[in-house]
C-alpha cells in the first residue's frame, strides 16, 4: 500500500508501452462515446416501449369501456409491463381488477396509490367499493367518506355528490339505517336545487331510508319546477301517505298519469288515502253531522271486521287472549250500539272520540290475530295511528 | 483572449509575456494529470472505481436494453406472446448462442461468479476483455428469446472485465489488478439488481472472502457510480414494486419457519439435480453442445405455451406474485416449472445467471406458502406479498448459500426494515437445511465439475482458526521475579531439570539460562538477584486467542515465548514452542 508510480514523474507506461495520462484520456473519451451511445440507445428504447405501453393501455381502455374487463386486464398489465411505474395504468388495472371480481389484488394494486396520493378521490372510491363488495363496513363508510372529501380532478361536486349518493345506496342495501341517516341528510343538503334528475334520485334514497319529510320537501322541489313530473308525483305521494298527509297524498297520486297509477302499489295507496280521506271524522271542515255519519260508518265497519276475525280465529284456532280482547271490545261497542246512533253523536259530539277511540282499538285487536287490514279497516287503522302520533 | 505584448526587442519581433491558449491547455493539463497521477496508487485506485462504476452502469443499461429489446422483437409485446413465437424464439435464439458460444466467444462460457473467483484467484485478475462482448451478445439473446436465465450474473463478469481491461491498461500493480475485477463485479451487479450493498456483500461473501478495507471502500464507490448511472437511464425504480408489510408478531415467526423449511427444501431438490445432471450432459458428444442451447429453447417454448411465465427472468411476474395476483396451486406450479426451465437452460451450456431465476422461484413458493398457511390459520398478519418477498431471500439463501446478501437484498429491495424478523428466520433455516443436506455449495460445485480448484468462501468462512490456547503448554515453565535471590531460585528449579526458566520483571519477560545462575551462585555471591544474570529478552508476549499464524511470526527467533493474560501482563498462562504450534497444526487438520 502506499507505493507510488513505478516510473518517474507522470508518465506511467501501461503495459503497451502507453502512458497512463494517454490511457486516461482514452478513458474518459470512451466514457463520453459510451455515455452518448447509452442516452441515444435509451431514448430510442424508451419511445418505443412508451408508444408500446400506452397502445396496450388505450386497448385496455376501449376493451373496459365495452364492458370485457378479463381482456382489459390483459390489456392493462401488458402496458404496465413497459411502464411498470405509470400510476394511471395501475389504477385502471386495478379498477379491471375489481370489475373482474379479483377484489385482494385490485387492493393490492390500490393501496400503495393511496399511500401516494392519500386525498384521491378516485382511488378512495375505488377501495371503496371494493371494501363494500367484501362487506367489510367500517373500511367503506372510511374510505367513502375519504372520497367525498377527497380531490377530484374533474367535476369535483358532480363526482362528490354522486359518491354520496353510493354511499347511501350501500348503507340503505345493508340495513345500516342509522349510519344512513346523516349521510342521506348530507345528500339531500348538496343535492342542487337545479338539477332535477339529481334531486328525484335524493329523494327516491330518502324514501328508502323512511326520512319522509325530507324526501317530501325533495320531491315539492322537483314539482315546484315541473307540476306534472310523474316520478316526484309518485315519489310526493308515497311520502305524504306516509307522513299521514292523506288529502296531499291523494292530490300528489291522484295526478299521475294513468299507466302509471294503475300500479298496483300506488293504486293501493291512492285507494287507501281515498278512503282515509272519506272515512276520517276528523277531517277539518266537516259538519258535527258528517262527523257523526262517519263515526257511526266506522263503527259498522270495525264490528263487521271484529266479527269476521273471531269468526276465522274460532274457526281455526281455540278462542286465544287477542280474541276474548277483541271480544270484549265487540260486546262494548255491541253494548253502545243506540247510544251511539247518529243523532246522538250529533247530540253530544264529546262521545264522537269515545267511538272512534274503540273503533281504533278493535282495528289494532284485530291486527295481531288476523293481519294487517285492508281497505276501510286499512283506512281507520291508519287514522288511528294518525291519530296516535299526533295526541300522544 | 488578451496577450500583453512587449516592446519589440532587438530583431524587432513582438514577444509573448504570458502563455498563449495552447501553452495555458499544456499547463492545465499538466497540472491535472500530475494531480491524478500523483496520487498513490491506493487513492488513485479509489478513483478509477468511480470510473469503473460509471463504465459498468452504462455497460448494464446497454445489456438491459439490448434483452427487452430483443425479447420484444422476439416474444413480440404481449404477457402472452403466440405459440409460434414462443416455441421458435428460444430453439433459433439457443441454436444462435450455442455457435456464438463454441465458436466466437468461448470465453462466455461459465457462471461469471467463478470466472471472476479464478480471475482473483488464478489468473491474476485477468479477466478477457471478449469476455465483455460474448457476455453481453449471448446473453442478450438467450434471455431476450425467453430462455429462463438472468442478467445479473453476466453483469456482475461483464464489470469485472471492463475493471480488468481498466486495470491492465493503467499498469496497476499485481495487487491491485487483482482485487480491480472484484470491484468491477460488484459494480455490474449492483447496476444489474439495482441494489449497490447487496452486490458488495454478495462480492464480499462469495467472490474474494475478505473485508479489506482498501477493497471495501472501491467496491462500495464502484458499486454506488454504477447504480447512480444506471437509474439515470432506466429509473430509479426497483426491479418489483413491494406491496404493503405489516408488522410481525412473535407467533407468524412460526409461519415463516415453514417457509424456511419449504424454501430449503426446494433449494436442496434443485442442488441435487445440477449436481447430478451437469457432469453427465457435460460428459455427452462435442457437437451435441451446439444444439444444446436450442434443445433447452425448445423444451423451454414447450412450457411457455402453457405458462409464458416461466420464460425469461421474469421479473414483472414476481411483481405480480408480490402483489397476490395468483392462487397458490399456480405459485406452485410456476415455481416447481421455473425449476425445470432454470435447470434445463442452464445444464444446457446456455450463458446466463441464476439469480433472477432463484428471487423468481423463492417469490413463487413464499406466495404460495403464505397462501395456504392464511387459509389454515386466519389469524396470520403477514400479507401474500410479504411472503412472496420473504421467499425470495429464503430460497436464494438456500440455492446460493449466501445468507446474508440474501437478507440485506431482501431489505434493500423492499427498502423496509418490517420484514427484517421473517427474513431472518426463514433464510437461516433454509440455509441450514442446504448446508445440512448439500455439503458444496452451487458456485463451488460447478467449479469443481468444471477442474477449477478454487477456495471455497463457506469453508474458509465455516473454518476456525487455531489458536495459541490450543497449543501451549500450562505450567510448564518455572518463573522467579526479578527480585528473587539467586541461591533461592536455583533451589526452587530442582527437580525440575527440563522446564524453562522465566523472569518476569515489570512487564518484560526474559528466558533465563541455568547454567548461568548456577555460574553466578558458583563464582559471585550467593546474595545476587535474578536479575542480575542476563537473561534473553525482552521476549515477545503472545496472548491464548491469538492465531497460531500469529504465534509463527515470532517463535521461530526465540526457544519458548510466554503465553500470558490480556487483564495481567505478568501473569504466566503457558508457554509456547515451535513444535507446539506445528503439533497443534497436525492436529487442527486430523480432526
Amino acid at each position: 500500500m502506499g507505493e507510488r508510480p513505478k516510473t518517474s514523474g507522470n508518465s506511467v507506461r501501461g503495459a503497451r508501452g502507453f502512458s497512463r495520462e494517454l490511457v486516461l484520456v482514452v478513458c474518459f473519451l470512451s466514457l463520453i462515446a459510451l455515455l452518448g451511445a447509452t442516452a441515444f440507445v435509451s431514448r430510442m428504447y424508451h419511445k418505443r416501449v412508451h408508444t408500446l405501453a400506452d397502445q396496450w393501455f388505450e386497448q385496455g381502455e376501449t376493451d373496459y369501456n365495452a364492458g370485457d374487463a378479463k381482456k382489459a386486464l390483459i390489456d392493462y398489465r401488458n402496458a404496465l409491463v413497459f411502464s411498470p411505474s405509470n400510476k394511471v395504468f395501475q389504477f385502471h388495472l386495478a379498477s379491471a381488477l375489481a370489475a373482474n371480481g379479483q377484489l385482494p389484488e385490485a387492493r393490492a394494486y390500490l393501496l400503495p396509490l393511496l399511500s401516494d396520493s392519500p386525498g384521491s378521490g378516485e382511488i378512495n372510491l375505488a377501495l371503496a367499493r371494493i371494501a363494500a363488495h367484501q362487506s367489510k363496513m367500517q373500511d367503506a363508510m372510511l374510505y367513502y367518506n375519504s372520497a367525498i372529501y377527497g380531490e377530484w380532478p374533474d367535476q369535483p361536486i358532480e363526482m362528490r355528490w354522486n359518491v354520496r349518493r353510493e354511499l347511501c345506496e350501500f348503507l340503505l342495501s345493508r340495513g345500516a339505517s342509522s349510519q344512513a341517516e346523516p349521510a342521506l341528510v348530507a345528500l339531500a343538503d348538496n343535492t342542487p336545487d337545479d338539477d332535477i334528475d339529481k334531486q328525484k334520485a335524493a329523494g327516491k334514497l330518502l324514501l328508502a331510508g323512511q326520512l319522509w319529510n325530507r324526501a317530501l320537501d325533495e320531491y315539492r322541489s322537483v314539482l315546484a319546477k315541473n307540476r306534472n313530473d310523474a316520478d316526484a308525483l309518485e315519489g310526493a305521494g308515497t311520502a305524504a301517505y306516509n307522513l299521514g298527509y292523506y288529502s296531499q297524498a291523494v292530490n300528489f297520486l291522484g295526478r299521475l298519469p294513468r299507466d302509471r297509477s294503475a300500479d298496483p302499489k300506488i293504486s293501493t295507496l291512492l285507494e287507501t288515502s281515498r278512503l282515509v280521506e272519506a272515512s276520517d271524522p276528523f277531517l277539518e271542515g266537516l259538519s258535527i253531522r258528517d262527523k257523526a255519519r262517519r263515526t257511526v260508518d266506522a263503527l259498522n265497519v270495525a264490528e263487521t271486521r271484529a266479527h269476521a276475525c273471531m269468526g276465522a280465529g274460532s274457526a281455526s284456532s281455540p278462542a286465544g287472549a287477542p280474541h276474548s280482547e277483541l271480544g270484549d271490545l265487540l260486546a262494548t261497542a255491541q253494548q253502545a250500539g243506540t247510544d251511539w246512533s247518529v243523532t246522538n253523536l250529533i247530540r253530544e259530539p264529546d262521545r264522537i272520540n269515545t267511538a272512534m277511540d274503540l273503533v281504533f282499538r278493535i282495528e289494532n285487536a284485530a291486527e295481531g290475530p288476523c293481519g294487517e287490514p285492508t281497505g276501510e279497516d286499512r283506512a281507520l287503522w291508519l287514522i288511528g295511528r294518525s291519530v296516535g302520533n299526533n295526541h300522544p | 483572449m488578451t496577450e500583453t505584448m512587449i516592446p519589440p526587442t532587438d530583431a524587432g519581433e513582438p514577444q509573448e509575456s504570458k502563455p498563449g491558449t495552447l501553452s495555458r491547455i499544456r499547463a492545465y493539463w499538466e497540472s491535472w494529470t500530475g494531480r491524478i497521477l500523483a496520487l498513490r496508487e491506493d487513492q488513485f485506485f479509489l478513483v478509477l472505481a468511480i470510473l469503473i462504476g460509471v463504465f459498468s452502469g452504462l455497460a448494464v443499461v446497454c445489456f438491459r436494453v439490448a434483452i427487452e429489446w430483443t425479447q420484444l422483437e422476439l416474444l413480440g409485446p404481449s404477457l402472452s406472446p403466440s405459440i409460434t413465437r414462443v416455441l421458435i424464439a428460444p430453439t433459433i435464439g439457443g441454436l444462435v448462442v450455442g455457435v456464438l458460444v463454441l465458436r466466437v466467444f468461448p470465453s462466455s462460457q461459465g457462471s461469471g461468479v467463478n470466472r471472476t473467483k479464478a480471475a482473483v484467484f488464478i489468473w491474476d485478475g485477468y479477466v478477457p476483455f471478449e469476455t465483455v462482448i460474448g457476455k453481453f451478445i449471448t446473453c442478450a439473446i438467450a434471455i431476450g428469446s425467453g430462455q429462463s436465465l438472468g442478467p445479473e450474473d453476466p453483469s456482475l463478469q461483464m464489470g469485472a472485465g471492463i475493471a480488468s481491461k481498466i486495470g491492465r491498461s493503467l499498469n496497476l500493480s499485481q495487487e491491485k489488478i487483482r482485487l480491480i475485477a472484484p470491484v468491477g463485479a460488484a459494480a455490474g451487479l449492483a447496476a444489474a439488481f439495482n441494489a449497490p450493498i447487496s452486490a458488495v456483500l454478495f462480492v464480499i461473501e462469495e467472490v474474494i472472502g475478505v473485508w479489506s478495507g482498501g477493497v471495501l471502500a472501491a467496491m462500495v464507490l464502484a458499486a454506488v457510480a454504477s447504480v447512480v448511472t444506471m437509474r439515470s437511464f432506466l429509473g430509479a425504480d426497483a426491479l418489483f414494486r413491494v406491496p404493503e408489510l405489516r408488522v410481525v408478531r412473535a407467533e407468524d415467526l412460526l409461519a415463516y419457519a415453514v417457509l424456511g423449511v419449504v424454501g430449503g427444501a426446494a433449494s436442496i431438490a434443485f442442488l441435487k439435480w445440477i449436481a447430478y445432471a451437469r457432469p453427465r450432459i457435460e460428459r455427452l458428444p462435442y457437437w451435441t453442445k451446439y444444439l444444446q442451447p436450442a434443445a433447452a429453447g425448445l423444451l423451454i417454448g414447450a412450457i411457455g405455451i402453457r405458462l409464458p411465465q416461466v420464460m425469461g427472468a421474469g421479473y414483472s411476474i414476481i411483481d405480480q406474485a408480490l402483489h397476490g395476483q395468483f392462487t397458490w396451486k399456480l405459485l406452485l406450479v410456476l415455481a416447481a416449472l421455473k425449476i425445470l426451465a432454470t435447470g434445463i437452460s442452464f445444464l444446457s451450456g446456455t450463458p446466463g445467471g441464476m439469480f433472477a431465476p432463484a428471487l423468481f422461484i423463492g417469490a413463487m413458493l413464499g406466495g404460495a406458502v403464505g397462501t395456504v398457511e392464511q387459509n389454515l390459520f386466519t389469524g396470520l398478519s403477514g400479507t401474500v406479498g410479504t411472503f412472496a418477498l420473504v421467499g425470495m431471500g429464503t430460497f436464494f439463501a438456500g440455492f446460493l448459500r449466501i445468507p446474508i446478501t440474501s437478507v440485506f437484498m431482501v431489505i434493500e429491495l423492499s427498502g423496509n426494515y418490517t420484514a427484517i424478523l421473517p427474513v431472518l428466520i426463514s433464510t437461516m433455516v433454509a440455509y441450514f437445511i442446504s448446508r445440512s443436506f448439500q455439503e458444496v455449495p452451487l458456485f463451488d460445485m460447478i467449479a469443481r465439475q468444471d477442474g477449477m480448484v478454487l477456495p471455497s468462501i463457506e469453508e474458509q468462512r465455516e473454518q476456525v482458526a487455531p489458536v495459541v490456547e490450543k497449543a501451549m503448554q500450562r505450567d510448564a515453565a518455572i518463573v522467579y521475579g526479578a527480585s528473587e535471590s539467586v541461591a533461592s531460585a536455583l533451589s526452587r528449579a530442582e527437580g525440575k531439570p527440563d522446564l524453562p526458566i522465566l523472569m518476569q520483571h515489570r512487564r518484560e519477560w526474559r528466558l533465563l539460562d541455568r547454567a548461568q545462575l548456577k555460574r553466578l551462585v558458583e563464582e559471585k555471591s550467593r546474595s545476587y538477584t535474578v536479575a542480575d544474570s542476563d537473561g534473553k529478552g525482552p521476549l515477545p508476549i503472545l496472548f491464548p486467542d491469538l492465531t497460531l499464524e500469529d504465534a509463527l511470526q515470532v517463535v521461530a527467533d526465540w526457544p519458548v515465548l510466554p503465553v500470558v493474560n490480556r487483564a495481567d501482563l505478568s501473569k504466566l498462562e503457558g508457554i509456547i514452542t515451535l513444535a507446539d504450534i506445528l503439533r497443534a497444526f497436525r492436529n487442527a487438520r486430523a480432526e
